[in-house]
């Protein structure tokens, strides 16, 4: 998919964009492989840094979700498959956005973990995937990974978020566009009153996305449904059967 | 012919359900410039391998799942159309729902799904990209649209896969019987649902993994991003947002006197605020739920915290649903309102029609010309919740005196009771009105008298805006977030994501041309089945009783508003005072094929 796409669309006003992407550049500079992903883009890019040098913008090294403020837009599978592949396309997305029992969203984001299982699990040497220093982002070396018959990573990851491409059998991390994330963007955008975004990109974690990470998203559905729908009934949620029956009487 | 460039793979899934076959339909390149896609292009394959006088629910009638072809692009919020000849009104009809359905036919390579042929046994499909199965469905026959959606989930063992199902009232040929997509969102108002009970489809999963082709990125990305933009940024949008389509329940009562109330008799009902949106955001609400890449999420999810229906999760009101299951039924009780509507949602039995005839069969009762005894003892009043959920019920079952009669629809059961009922029976081609009464919102006959389906709120409230519903439901766009939020740009936004995407050479003016050939060409359909300007008209209520209280107290939609409507209507589309497309129109929208058609009609009718 990489090699048809020569241009990237701008995906966001364009100064946002330019002087996120500078930084993710800057720093992705050593590695071929970032390079190669978003190669149309960063050239286009060069130019405007030597034209007007972008003020100083801090690199993001987590993302947090605020699972209850999800609308299911999948705003953000969107503008993750714009920005990796240029057209839209979910099953390419890093993030998702996954329907639990009809009435709950959940999203399913990379926690970023400071001792990444899914690095840890890479068996190759060198690794196929490091964690960036300075964004914390995933990059993944299409040349030596293994694919599909490997997929350690998906296995090892504690909050199954984890996809393959369908294409390639290539594990989908999230690389943290490069210390400004999409998906942040594309959220804020389709919020506003009366639900706030959902997605937040941090500079310190806190630790609590090691905590978060150890959810699996079916429990994150059962959760957030409970949160959502019987919080303070006099304490007691109805039993199924009960639902089951008034709906019929 | 050639293939499409981009927005289209050029291909259709057929379906042929008695022998349990599929393969991949090519439609050209022109087609789609024609029709486009979703509804418009369903029209299209009726036009053209209909003859008149089709049974609706004959062994090759078939169904038209239609995406656009904006569907699984950037574009904000689009949608999936149904189109099928309705076995409700015999006309041809169109059904759009929301949430992710459409999209993921897309992802998953295909144009669209085509569905002819009836199964022996209950079946549902599972399509995965381009592997296509007819799992069995005995097992499922019978349930709920919300067991339905369950069990199909479970079996497809993917919670990204998306589902359009029927209920009981698809399966005991409710002619207004619905389809439910993902559990909330209802394709209604074409009797899809009774159709694929008919075919023994009981339900459809999709999931894709593919992408939709785009010729021009760059430049369809820049303007998808912009409309994106005026779908976020505009103001008057924000209360959608905020309040969903419940918000107007109090704005059409109380400013707009509009609001449908106890069988379309008066538009004026203060106890809107017992089951209104604001009581719905205090007592109910839970959630704001958004269809694909949309920024409005107007669906609102809820619970309901106490009484004897206390832990139901249900979505609603909208305004058609609390307008005609609330208002229209003199209901003061939320919790047992929403009890209603989501009866409705679980039977797939559309909200619309069955609040016109509970609001009918309550007016008769009122009136002494239906009897308890005609209603297996039941005696339904206003505002008596529990009877009218035991209506719905014996609707969607068909069971006893009621349940068959009720289910026939109003124009049948006026036709069938007689006594004077025909003046109280509120419909539009055998169609009941949706929850904007005319003579208080008079643009909204335009919508109800001269749209092709009949009795629909959905099809633009004014000339223009007829045409350009003609588009959304063709894009299978949504009026709210991508098309009416556009305003006056709507035909530039429209062409310039299209001709990119498409590789297209559409400009503003073949935008309306192409608008204008889809109604046109359901048109078509419906003059072969005998209709002309006779029925292009709003129901005697409307045109003889003025409206008694509320803002527009005194309103009537006189003889005069009709004809204006319709002179302005059939000039703006080059048809001719009867109503009928002329030949000379029907070459300008290259449908030379419909000429024979038509003037067979008119010799038929004496047009």
């Amino acid at each position: 998919m990489e090699g048809k796409e020569k241009k990237m669309p701008d995906l966001f006003p364009k100064e946002t964009t330019r002087r996120g992407f500078l930084r993710g550049t800057a720093v992705a500079a050593g590695s071929a492989v970032a390079m190669v992903t978003v190669g149309g883009l960063a050239a286009k890019t060069a130019h405007a840094q030597a034209a007007s040098p972008a003020p100083k913008k801090e690199l993001m090294k987590y993302l947090f979700a605020e699972r209850e403020n999800c609308t299911g837009c999948r705003g953000c599978e969107y503008a993750c498959s714009v920005y990796h592949t240029g057209i839209v396309r979910p099953s390419v997305s890093r993030i998702h956005v996954m329907k639990y029992k009809d009435s709950i969203d959940v999203p399913i984001i990379c926690w970023h973990c400071n001792d990444a299982p899914c690095v840890a699990a890479c068996p190759t040497t060198p690794k196929s995937i490091i964690a960036d220093p300075n964004h914390n982002g995933i990059i993944l070396n299409e040349k030596t990974c293994l694919g599909r018959k490997c997929l350690k990573c998906q296995e090892a990851c504690p909050a199954q978020f984890v996809w393959a491409n369908p294409d390639t059998g290539q594990p989908l991390m999230c690389d943290m566009c490069g210390g400004d994330p999409a998906c942040v963007k594309a959220c804020k955008d389709q919020s506003g009153d009366p639900q706030g975004p959902c997605l937040v990109a941090n500079k310190l974690g806190f630790g609590v996305n090691l905590a978060f990470r150890g959810v699996t998203p079916d429990q994150a559905g059962k959760d957030l449904l409970d949160l959502t729908f019987y919080p303070n009934v006099d304490g007691k949620r109805p039993t199924p059967a009960k639902t089951k029956k008034t709906r019929r009487s | 012919m050639t293939t499409p460039k981009g927005g289209c793979f050029g291909k259709v899934l057929e379906i042929d359900l008695s022998k349990h076959t599929y393969k991949a339909r090519e439609v050209p390149d022109e087609i789609y410039q024609k029709a486009i896609g979703g509804n418009g292009l369903g029209a299209y394959f009726m036009t053209t391998e209909y003859k008149a006088h089709k049974d609706p629910l004959a062994e090759d009638a078939f169904i038209y799942v239609g995406p656009g072809p904006l569907n699984g692009t950037f574009c904000v919020s689009t949608r999936t159309s149904f189109a099928n000849m309705s076995p409700y009104t015999g006309l041809i009809s169109h059904a759009e729902a929301g949430a992710h359905f459409g999209n993921e036919i897309k992802w998953a390579g295909w144009d669209g799904i085509y569905i002819k042929g009836k199964s022996k046994k209950p079946v549902w499909l599972s399509i995965v990209d381009d592997k296509v199965e007819f799992r069995d469905a005995t097992k499922i026959w019978g349930k709920d649209t919300e067991e339905t959606h369950e069990a199909i989930m479970k079996e497809m063992k993917d919670p990204y896969a998306r589902t359009a199902v029927i209920g009981q009232a698809g399966e005991n040929q409710v002619p207004f019987a619905c389809v439910i997509v993902e559990r909330f969102r209802a394709a209604a108002r074409s009797g899809t649902g009774m159709v694929m009970g008919n075919k023994k489809l009981k339900g459809i999963a999709v999931r894709g993994t593919q992408a939709v082709p785009v010729v021009d990125n760059m430049k369809f990305m820049d303007m998808a991003n912009y409309a994106k933009k005026v779908a976020i940024d505009r103001e008057c949008w924000q209360g959608v947002k905020r309040w969903g389509t419940a918000g107007l329940l109090e704005l059409k009562n109380f400013v707009d006197g509009s609001l449908v109330t106890k069988n379309y008799q008066t538009t004026w009902y203060p106890d809107i605020v017992k089951i209104g949106a604001e009581v719905a955001n205090r007592k109910f609400w839970k959630r704001h739920v958004a269809c694909n890449h949309c920024p409005i999420h107007c669906l609102k999810l809820g619970v309901i915290r106490d009484g004897k229906y206390r832990g139901l999760i249900a979505e609603g009101p909208e305004y058609e649903s609390g307008g005609l299951l609330g208002s229209n039924l003199g209901m003061t009780d939320f919790n047992a309102m929403i009890a209603l509507i989501e009866a409705c949602d679980a039977y797939g039995i559309d909200n619309i029609s069955t609040g016109g005839v509970l609001g009918f069969t309550t007016e008769l009762v009122e009136r002494g010309i239906l009897k308890p005894a005609d209603l297996d003892g039941l005696k339904p009043k206003w505002g008596d919740g529990d009877t009218y959920l035991e209506l719905i019920r014996k609707m969607a079952y068909k069971e006893g005196n009621a349940g068959k009669l009720l289910s026939k629809g109003v124009k049948k059961m006026a036709a069938e009771i007689g006594k004077g009922s025909e003046l109280y029976a509120v419909h539009v081609k055998g169609k009941e009105l949706a929850a904007h009464d005319p003579r208080g919102d008079k643009a909204r006959a335009y919508s109800y008298a001269l749209g092709s389906c009949g009795g629909d709120h959905h099809e633009g409230a004014s000339t223009r805006a007829l045409v350009i519903f003609a588009m959304i439901n063709s894009l299978c766009t949504c009026s709210f977030a991508s098309a009416l939020i556009w305003g006056g740009e709507n035909a530039k936004i429209t062409v310039g994501m299209l001709n990119p995407l498409c590789g297209w050479n559409m400009t503003e003016d073949d935008y309306w041309t192409t608008g204008k050939r889809i109604l046109t060409m359901e048109r078509v359909f419906n003059v072969r089945e005998g209709i002309s300007r006779k029925d292009d008209t709003l129901p005697i209520r409307m045109r003889t009783e003025k409206l008694p209280a509320g803002p527009k107290k005194g309103n009537i939609f006189t003889e005069e508003d009709t004809k204006k409507m319709q002179d302005e209507f059939y000039s703006f589309l080059g048809w001719d005072a009867k109503g009928i497309p002329t030949d000379a129109t029907l070459k300008a929208y290259g449908l030379e094929y419909a000429i024979d058609d038509i003037a067979a009609a008119r010799k038929e009718y004496n047009l």
